[in-house]
């Protein structure tokens, strides 16, 4: 009975074979802009905005941070999920040196 | 009672299928769109009834301790956590664009399944999902020693992820890529380089 109840669940539950992979942006630059839910950067090809959700890990050299410890003029990476036309951060890591730093 | 017998039979032979199939073809087999809630309690169903009753409460014949939860968290690092994450939270890019998405394990939904359930899993894989059978046939010590890792997991700390990250699988490319990151972040580059 066990087997045959399996056989018919089994052929139901063939609309779930299914494979995919991702598809995970870097984007890297300097801060120019942090709001609440979103963090503006400025790249070689021009501003880039990425949303922040509460899942976004933020990382400083070893230390995990938060948002608050992003400035603007901080050196970014960040690591975002393509969602529509927006970029959703799943990873923000947060230079040790400034822009403004580096210039000196 | 012939009757209903029959009507029954009509039912899981041709009514069921050709609803589920009409679904699918109104819908399709995209990745992208989300499992409904009876394929969802199927693949439940038939992951449950993979596994013989008097089996289901076998426990770990292994007991956790530093050295074990180490190497089965370093074995998770490079095995699993492409899908799964260090941390197990299935917040990765492969463990979301899965359907079914990877689970969060930390979550009771796992950690509440028997630790041959747990086994079971691993080492027999999921039909229909992306989750392989790992291991060799027989016994299979390693798929146990992750057991202990997943039971391990909402306590797991933020050291033990950054040790983690030293395991995990990474292409000459990607390794590039990680420098070329390192770099920017201690100033070592050009302060606005472009997208990756």
């Amino acid at each position: 009975m066990r087997f045959v109840v399996s056989t018919i669940y089994m052929f139901l539950f063939l609309s779930a074979l299914v494979f995919a992979h991702g598809n995970e942006t870097h984007v890297m630059g300097t801060v120019t802009k942090v709001e609440d839910g979103s963090i503006v950067v400025k790249t070689k090809e021009g501003d880039k905005t990425v949303m922040v959700m509460s899942t976004t890990k933020f990382v400083k050299g070893t230390a995990t941070v938060t948002q608050k410890d992003v400035r603007v003029g901080d050196r970014v990476v960040i690591h975002a999920m393509p969602m529509g036309d927006m970029l959703h951060a799943t990873e923000v890591k947060i230079g040790t040196v400034t822009a403004a730093q580096h210039q000196h | 009672m012939t009757k209903k017998l029959v009507l029954i039979a009509v039912l899981v032979v041709v009514l069921i299928p050709w609803i589920v199939l009409g679904a699918i073809a109104h819908s399709g087999m995209s990745a992208r769109i989300k499992p409904a809630a009876w394929e969802i309690w199927t693949a439940t169903r038939l992951r449950s009834l993979a596994i013989p009753r008097e089996q289901k409460m076998q426990k770990n014949p292994f007991s956790a301790n530093d050295s074990l939860l180490k190497e089965a968290r370093e074995h998770f690092a490079d095995h699993c956590a492409s899908c799964h994450a260090n941390d197990g939270s299935g917040h990765t890019a492969l463990g979301q664009g899965l359907s079914p998405q990877a689970p969060d394990m930390r979550l009771p939904a796992t950690q509440s399944k028997s630790d041959r359930e747990l086994y079971s899993i691993i080492h027999n894989g999921i039909r229909f999902s992306g989750m392989p059978a790992w291991g060799t046939d027989g016994k299979d010590n390693d798929s146990w020693k992750l057991v202990l890792f997943i039971r391990h997991l909402p306590q797991l700390t933020a050291d033990e992820i950054q040790d983690m990250e030293k395991y995990n699988p990474k292409s000459d490319t990607e390794r590039a890529e990680e420098q070329e990151e390192e770099d920017f972040l201690r100033g070592k580059s050009d302060p606005t380089p472009g997208n990756q």
